[in-house]
Formats: C-alpha cells, structure tokens, sequence
C-alpha cells in the first residue's frame, strides 16, 4: 500500500524563534572516504584500527612516524640523517623548491627515515618510506640515507629492516636515481657478506627501482596483505601487451604463490613477528651450550610472551604452547621406560611389506603434526624466489629446546583435501629450491637444519621437468654435502628414491620403526624386474627398505621406536624420544669445527 | 527550537517522534534501510533518505551514513529513539562535534552511566542504595569466587558493558560459581568484544520498578512516578504498568528522591529512567540508569499526562521544564502489552512475513502505537515487536478489563503474534491479583507455555 501518497501533509510550519547560530557541519578531517569500498569512514576509527578500512579491512597508507611508532619499543628510536644536503643532479626546473614545500608540509627531509631502535627489544637498524613524499620515490638522497644506515648497521654488527613503499626511482634525478639502485644493493651485499640480518617489508605500493633493487633483497621478505608489488607497473604493462591483466595480478598474494616473498603479515601482527625474526637471529655461536643458549633466550621468552597478545591468530604461537606442555609432562619418566619399551618394540618382527603400509598409513602423523611437538615458536617461510611456492615442501626457523633451528619438512597433508593441496608429498623443482634456499639460509645465520622426510617420490610430471626437477634434486646433494652446518635427516614415513635423498644429505639419518626408505616404490621395483607391479609385497621383501635392514646396511644411523598405535593422537610419547635423540644430536654436532663437520659428512657417502 | 529532526530509528518509535514532530511544527527526516523502503516511518517523514542495506550493522547502526543522511537533508538535531544507536556515547560525541542536537544526555552522560562500575560508583556515592558487590573489574573467576563469597550468595555475575540479558548469570552456591562465571565472560566476549565482568548479590523474587525522570539543562529533575515491568522473559520486558500495586505513596516518594539524586548525581538531561529492584522487604536498590526514551514510556504518559517525546524536543532546544514535582499527580492506572511477532506456543519463535489483515482497537482509555498496516511486509532483519497496546482507566480492575476487551479485538493476520499470550496473562489470577514478580512468567506457565529462566 502506498501510504505516503495518501497521507496528508499536516505539518504547520509554525518556527518561530531566532534561527540557530551555528550551523551542523561535519568538522575537517572527521570523516574520510575510503578509496577501496568509497564509504566514508571516521578518520579516529581508521587510526584506532591501524589504519584500516573498519567496513572493507583495506589497507591506508601508514606514514613513516607513525609507523615507526607501530613498530619500534616505545622511546627507543635514534633517527639519523635528518639533514641532507638538497640535490638535483639535473638541475630539474622547479624540482627545488618542489622539495622544500613537501619539506615543509611532511616534515620529513626526504622519502624515508632511518635510524636505529629496539623492535621487541631486539636492536635493529630501521628504514622507513613516506609516500606523502613524492610516492617515495628513490633519488639520490634516498639513496644515500638506506646505503649510510645499512653501512652502520655492517660496521654495528646489526639487522637491518626497511620498510618499502615506493613508487620506483625519482624522475625528476633522472640517472642518478637509477645508480641508488646499485648503490643500495651493494651496501646490502656488504651487510650479507657479514652475516648480518635483513628483513624487507613491502607494502603497498613498492614497484620500479625500488622492487628492482633493496626490496628484493631481503633474507627475510614480508608483505602487507593486498599490497602492489611489481617492476613494471600494471598500466603500462596493459598498454605495452594490450591485454587485460587478471584480478590479484602483482598483490602480495600473487607474489607469494610465485615464491617471492615469505610471508604475508597483517599489520596488528607485524611488530610481533618482526620481533620474533630479529630474536631468532641474535647473534650466538653455534657451539652455544644449552645453558649459554638459555641466557640469551631467557629475554626472548618475556619478549615473546609481552608480543603474544599483539600477534594474534599466528598458528605458529599456539602449536609452541601445546608443544611445551607435551614435553612437560614427563620427559623424565620417559627417560626411565624407553629403554626397555624400545627393545621390545624392534624385537616385535613384522614383514616388510607390513612396514610398507604401516608407513603409508592415513592415520600416520605427517611432518606438520611433528612441529608442534619437537619445536616452539615454528615460523613458516615461504618460496623459492624463482618461480613459486610449494605445499609438498614446508620450512622454515623455530626453536628447538632455546636454540634457533631451520626446519625443512615434506608433507603429504592429512585427508584427501589437504593431500591435494599438498600434491601428496610429491615435491616439485620449486620444492626443493626453496629447501635450499632455507638451508643456505641457515648456513649464513649458524643455525642446524632439521630435515623430516616423507614422499611417495620428487612429483613426476611435464611441469616438473620443464623447470628442471633433476637439476633441483641434484643441486640440493651437492650444496647439502658442503652446507657449513649440522644437518640430521629423518625419515618419519615414506623415503621415495631421490626425492628422499635430496633433503637426507645429512651428518646423519635417522628412521621411524616402521617408515622406509628406497630406491622406488615396491610396484615401482617389481614393475621393473618383474614386469608386474602386483608383486610388490615380494619386492618389499627383497628391497632392504624398513629400518632395521637399512640400519644393518650403515644408511642410517639410528631406529626411533615407535609407540603403537603411532597415530597423530598418540604421538607425544614417540616425540619424547625423538626430542631426546635430536637434543643429543645437536649437542654432538654443534662442538664440531666446520672443517671438521665436512670431513664426516664427506666420509659418510664416501664410504657407501 | 529544533527545526528538523531526523530520526535514527525505525517502527514505532520512530512514527511515534514523526508525530510529535508533526504537532510541534518540526521537519521530520526518516531514515531507512534497503528492507525498510516501505516501512510506515518512511512513509509517513517529510523526507526519507536510504542509508544501506537491510542488516542494521550496515544502516541502523552505521553513524557515518546516519550523519551524512543528516547533513544532507540539512537537519539540525538527531532523535536515537531506543535500541540502536540511543545509547552510544560515540555516536553522541559526534553529534556533538557536528553541531548537531543530539535529543538525549551530553555524551560523557551515556559514556559514564553505560559502564556500570562507574555508574553504581556514582549512585554510591550520591546515597542511592546498591546491590552489594564487587568493586573492581572482574577478569577471572579465581578472583571473581573471591569476591563472590565476600559479598554472600546467591550473585549474579554480568557483563559490565552488558544489557538484554546477555553475558548474565547467577550462581546460587560456590559450587556453581565458576561454570557460571565462564559461561557468562564467554557470551560477554562475543557479544560486547569484553570480557570484564563485575558480581553482585543476586536479589531473589525482586519486581522490577523503574523511575521515569525529566532533568533540563538548567539542572531542575523531576520524577514520573514508577512504572512495574516485573512481567518479562528473559530480562525482555512483556508488560509494563503504573502505577506499582507494590509502591505505596510512602514508598514513590522515598523511591521518586532516590531517582532525582541518581539522575543529579549523573549530572543528567533529557528524558531518563532509573531501574529498581525491589524486594518484598521493602528494600530497593539501584540497577542502571537508561539513558533513552523507553518503549513503555506511553504508561507514563498516560498517568502524567504529559507527552514525553515533546518534552525530550523541548529539554533538547534547551527549554526549561515548564512544571515542577508538585504539579506531578499520577491519575488513574495504565498498562501496556508489547505486541511481538513471535510464536509463544512455539519457544517465541520469531514469526516475519506478510500482515494480510489487520483491525486495531479503539475507543476511550485505549492507545496503540505501530508501525504496521495492512499489507506490510515484516522484515526478518530487526526486532519483533510489532505494536504497543496501552490502556488507561480509573483503577487497575478497569484497566485490565480495558486491556482484556481491546486484546480480544485486536486482529493481525499471516503472521503469529502473543496477542492470546497476552489474554491469557490478563485473565491469571495472580496477575490480576498484582501479586507478581520478575519471575512471573517461569513460575505460572501461562497458556501451558513452559518459560525457561535465562
């Protein structure tokens, strides 16, 4: 029923009295309108929320300061730099007096800011851009400032951590801009060289020179959510190809799947994880005893826990708890009944092929059930920064009893949906170079690899060979036989020929009770001797691939019993053997010289 | 005076402030939502803007819409009506930074007493008695046990940004005290995103008197006399009345003062009403200050006669009351029914869709406010109260008789409602007895419908 048609106008406009003095009006800057969903916002609300959309959740742009105020310990931060000379190389028409009007309304001197402070009390060298100035763009004196902190952070002995935004190198400084570019990646290499830190934080928008140069170069690459990140930027490259680019093209999402950077943090979390990374890579020495470790680590605790409540919803935080608990309860008892749990254990006698399916079994716990058991604090990084970023291979740095690890796994999924998204433990090129990179990574920063080893096989497919799946599986057994570092390899399940090898170039390799390792799957074997793949549990038989026949054979060094049934529930008394064994482990291979350590390793393959 | 109002509500309220508007001369700007384009309110404004979608978070609540609709319309105050935003502080403070005139208490007012640990600090210390209780925030239930065994059992343990019931429990024994804590700090969290929690004596078998106030910004208060809303489910009111058969003369006065102090205490303007319980002792004690006109206000409008509505205009523009305590009589005795869209045979389940025919009511001594008509489509989004049915006679017998004979005329069709809910209640003898308290509804299964406490 249409009533307001019907319904008579009644009112009398009877105002009397004196019309009001001061008008509604909505006071400047109160509202702002968000450039993602176009509602308009409360500006107080959007600063409350770290600058984000409350109706959308897009990302504003965060100004240096107040950045620096997000992310650095309160009243810690030195700022350095703050007066430059002014610059312009081509003496541009205008660009001058260009400059001291942003100067003036910014406050800044240039595009960035950097300086020295504490990140959850870690020290750290920090760089900061400011989009307000000129899109941030690099000119000679953004340059300047980066290499000068970077310089200081080298001769300092500490990390670095720029934030990037930008919108490439400065027009306006024409070829001196484009040199910043190598000027700042040299000072980089120098601080690498070193064997110092950098983490690089992209956020939206970092393209250009920028992309091209400092903020690629991170040992550790993170990035807001949604943010622009690309060379070239998306409009010119939808003139030059004249094509339409697809949704998602060039976000941080996009990057992340092709294995360009680690890790996508939301902005509540950044501090936290930050402070998490520059911890784990505090300067100590490998052969750091436990206890030494634990003085270090004793202010890495209160740190974590004053940034537990920032860094919300991070897996890794709550898998450490449960991690601790588990290893509470009992060790010490454990210690007592092992010994004869484990005899009885190994003498039970099953065939061969049995050990085949016990290590092939869906309820088998899969290498990311076994983090949160073995380690703290397990910080996943993604990416191989050459093509992509793949499920089969996970890796990344934790704590193992205090001490900083690198943690490489293979992992099959658990269920037919994550079996899927895992490609069934198959591990593709990507896979593996991206267990390199971890690897080399740990080398640099003296940290142990841990590598758990579970695949049917290297993933076996037209893609794979394309980008070279040989190459990648036999890089890895070079640079494994020389990595610097302790490296001890466990096979929790299935050891697929040399998809398997390529993460057990170890110091030494261990095996579950009832996982295998061989060279092809027993089909695979009968298939090929016998031409008939249904005599697999025969091959089983013959191939030497359970534990024990590997042990006799010198392949592996140590059998961990499994408790029965082995299921993700039942677990945690398996672990406690394993957490034991690998704290020996460490505490053996850690004292080693690295010459030393090489030696052994070498001798190890030498002699099979 | 205010020229044009818009009014950031909807239903009945909002047709009911239309009207006012409509006597007194002012503008009146309705706002709508998507689910709301043919809603009487809409209909019935001099002007109608859109402010989103049908889900409240996207309209009724959505401030930065409701001050753009008000700055394009060029309105110079806002009514919150109740529910919504009529208790957001924020929402005030922004009127307030916008020159806008917020028709309520300055927005430090609300802030204050819509924290209840400050509110029952400031009525303590004016000498308006309180429920014993806990002192400090209560995060925990270790602490909360502590406090809980100090201030002596049974206690009720509540959200302290808490109302309608959510995040609210009551623990008889220590031995029941921690499930009920948590249970209650868990509904808290999702509900208000805080978990601070504060305990008090639990007050058994109490009614619930509520003191309707009046304070200008010159600082003169008066009260309206009481209103009993003891008849209710799960702390949502069903019936309200004044006159209280429990509150003698001796009592309204004693009852009345503490209600004038509370509201000077809190430095009150605007309508406002000061919530009770009342034990059979005699004994009362202050719950929380509402700072908004409520649904039941018509009851007080009928024994005052005053239109409170108006007097919110009025009290907004600035005006001084224009009456004093002494000019307060109450005359007569009302009752009001909320009428709900909802299935008491059913759990109360709630009951949208098409009304197809409807007859009101009507006749001496008999009001009903709603923003329903034939043919209106009941939105799923918002609450489901669909019509208020006061009467008013000489005495309670007349009113209750007024009340049986206009809910037996009252028809809305192709929906449920608890109209015969409502009958039935009228025709319970210890209702009509007057002898009632909050616990009514569990205690006397009316109809056979089994009420469970909350």
């Amino acid at each position: 029923m249409k009533l307001r048609y019907a319904f008579k106008r009644t009112i009398a406009s009877s105002q009397t009295g004196e019309e009001r003095q001061i008008k509604p009006e909505v006071p400047d800057g109160m509202l702002k309108k968000c450039n993602a969903c176009k509602a308009a916002v409360f500006v107080d609300e959007v600063k409350k929320n770290d600058y984000i959309c409350p109706h959308c959740g897009n990302y504003f742009r965060v100004h240096a300061r107040r950045r620096i105020e997000m992310i650095v310990d309160e009243g810690t931060f030195e700022e350095w730099d703050k007066v430059m000379p002014a610059s312009n190389p081509l003496s541009y028409k205008g660009y001058e007096d260009k400059l001291k009007k942003l100067q003036e309304k910014t406050g800044l001197n240039e595009a960035i800011v950097t300086g020295k402070g504490k990140i959850g009390g870690t020290e750290a060298v920090l760089g900061v851009c400011d989009s307000r100035f000129l899109m941030a763009s690099m000119g000679e004196n953004v340059g300047e400032k980066i290499a000068r902190a970077v310089e200081k952070a080298t001769e300092e002995r500490l990390p670095v951590v720029l934030f990037a935004c930008s919108g490439g190198a400065r027009m306006q400084e024409g070829i001196v801009s484009l040199m910043q570019m190598a000027k700042t990646s040299a000072a980089l290499k120098r601080h690498s060289d070193a064997g110092l830190l950098y983490v690089s934080v992209l956020t939206n928008p970092t393209t250009g020179g920028v992309t091209a140069s400092f903020a690629m170069l991170g040992d550790i690459i993170l990035a807001e959510p949604n943010a622009l990140i690309g060379f070239a930027g998306p409009r010119v490259i939808e003139q030059t190809i004249r094509q339409k680019l697809p949704k998602g093209f060039q976000r941080s999402e996009f990057l992340l799947e092709h294995g360009f950077i680690d890790r996508i943090v939301e902005r509540k979390d950044m501090k936290g994880i930050l402070a998490r990374i520059l911890n784990m890579h505090c300067e100590v020495s490998l052969k750091s005893e436990d206890n030494e470790l634990g003085k270090q680590v004793n202010t890495t605790e209160s740190i974590e826990n004053s940034i537990e409540d920032q860094v919300e919803n991070v897996q890794e935080t709550v898998v450490g708890n449960i991690a601790g608990n588990a290893v509470d309860n009992g060790t010490e008892t454990w210690k007592k009944q092992v010994g004869s749990f484990e005899k009885k254990q190994i003498n039970e006698t099953k065939s061969a092929w049995e050990h085949v399916q016990l290590a092939r079994s869906k309820e088998r716990p899969t290498g990311k059930d076994y983090i949160p058991c073995l380690f703290d604090h397990f910080t996943e990084l993604h990416g191989d920064r050459l093509f992509g970023d793949d499920p089969a291979m996970i890796g990344g740095i934790a704590y193992f009893n205090k001490r900083p690890v690198t943690v490489i796994i293979q992992e099959k999924g658990n269920g037919t949906k994550e079996n899927i998204a895992h490609n069934f433990g198959m591990v593709s090129p990507e896979g593996y170079r991206k267990s390199l990179r971890l690897m080399k990574q740990a080398e640099k920063f003296k940290r142990p690899v841990i590598c758990l080893v579970d695949t049917p096989g290297a993933f076996c497919g037209v893609e794979a060979e394309e980008r070279g799946q040989g190459e990648a599986i036999a890089r890895n057994l070079f640079e494994m036989s020389g990595l610097k570092v302790p490296v001890l390899s466990i096979v929790i399940g299935e050891g697929g020929s040399g998809g398997a090898l390529a993460l057990a170039v170890g110091d030494e390799v261990w095996m579950l009770e009832n996982s295998i390792y061989s060279i092809l799957s027993p089909e695979g074997f009968a298939s090929i001797l016998w031409k008939d793949s249904s005599k697999a549990k025969e091959a089983a038989q013959v191939m030497k691939l359970t534990a024990k026949d590997l042990k006799a054979l010198g392949i592996v060094e140590q059998i961990i019993p499994e408790k029965m049934p082995f299921t993700r529930e039942n677990m945690a008394d398996t672990m406690n053997i394993l957490k034991e064994r690998i704290h020996n482990f460490l505490k053996s291979y850690t004292i080693l010289d690295s010459e030393k350590l090489l030696n052994k390793r070498y001798n190890r393959y030498r002699n099979l | 005076m205010i020229r044009k109002l818009l009014i950031a509500n909807r239903g009945e309220i909002a047709v009911r402030i239309i009207r006012a508007c409509r006597e007194m001369g002012i503008e009146a700007v309705a706002v709508y939502s998507e689910a709301d384009k043919e809603s009487l309110h809409t209909q019935l404004a001099d002007e109608a803007i859109c402010i989103g979608p049908g889900a409240s978070a996207e309209s009724y609540l959505n401030m930065e819409r409701i001050i753009s609709a008000a700055m394009v319309s060029g309105a110079d105050a806002i009514h919150p009506g109740f529910g919504f935003l009529s208790e957001n502080a924020r929402f005030a403070q922004i009127c307030e930074q916008c020159n806008i005139t917020f028709v309520g208490p300055p927005s430090q007012v609300i802030q204050n007493l819509g924290n209840k640990q400050i509110a029952r600090n400031t009525m303590e210390a004016a000498g308006v008695p309180v429920i014993p209780g806990s002192t400090e925030a209560i995060l925990d239930a270790a602490t909360g046990a502590r406090e809980a065994a100090r201030i002596g059992y049974p206690v009720i343990i509540k959200a302290a940004l808490g109302g309608g019931g959510k995040g609210m429990r009551t623990a008889f024994s220590e031995k029941e005290f921690e499930l009920a804590f948590l249970t209650a700090q868990k509904e808290a969290q999702i509900a208000f995103g805080d978990g601070t929690m504060y305990i008090e004596h639990f007050v058994e078998h109490p009614r619930h008197i509520e003191f309707q106030i009046l304070a200008d910004s010159q600082g003169n208060v008066v009260h309206l006399g009481e209103r009993d809303c003891s008849i209710q489910r799960n702390h949502q009111k069903m019936i309200e009345e004044s006159p209280s058969m429990a509150v003698s003369d001796e009592l309204r006065k004693r009852m009345g003062e503490a209600a004038v102090k509370a509201a000077k205490a809190a430095h009150y303007v605007n309508a406002g009403t000061i919530e009770f319980l009342l034990e059979k002792t005699g004994k009362f004690y202050f719950m929380e200050m509402n700072t908004r006109i409520q649904v039941e206000h018509p009851v007080t409008e009928w024994v005052t006669g005053l239109d409170l509505v108006k007097e919110q205009l009025k009290i907004a523009s600035g005006e001084p009351l224009s009456f004093s305590q002494e000019d307060i009589k109450l005359q007569g005795h009302a009752i009001e029914c909320r009428i709900n869209a909802e299935n008491p045979w059913k759990n109360f389940r709630p009951s949208p869709g098409m009304i197809t025919d409807l007859h009101l009511p009507g006749g001496q001594g008999i009001r009903v406010d709603t923003g329903i008509y034939s043919g209106y489509q009941i939105p799923p989004y918002y609450d489901s109260m669909l019509a208020k049915l006061i009467v008013h006679g000489k005495n309670r017998e007349e009113a209750i008789a007024k009340m049986k004979s206009a809910l037996g005329e009252m028809i809305i069709q192709g929906i449920d409602t608890n109209i015969d809910y409502q009958f039935e209640i009228m025709n319970d003898p210890d209702y009509q007895k007057g002898e009632f308290d909050i616990g009514f509804l569990e205690s006397h299964q009316i109809g056979g419908v089994k009420v469970n406490e909350a």
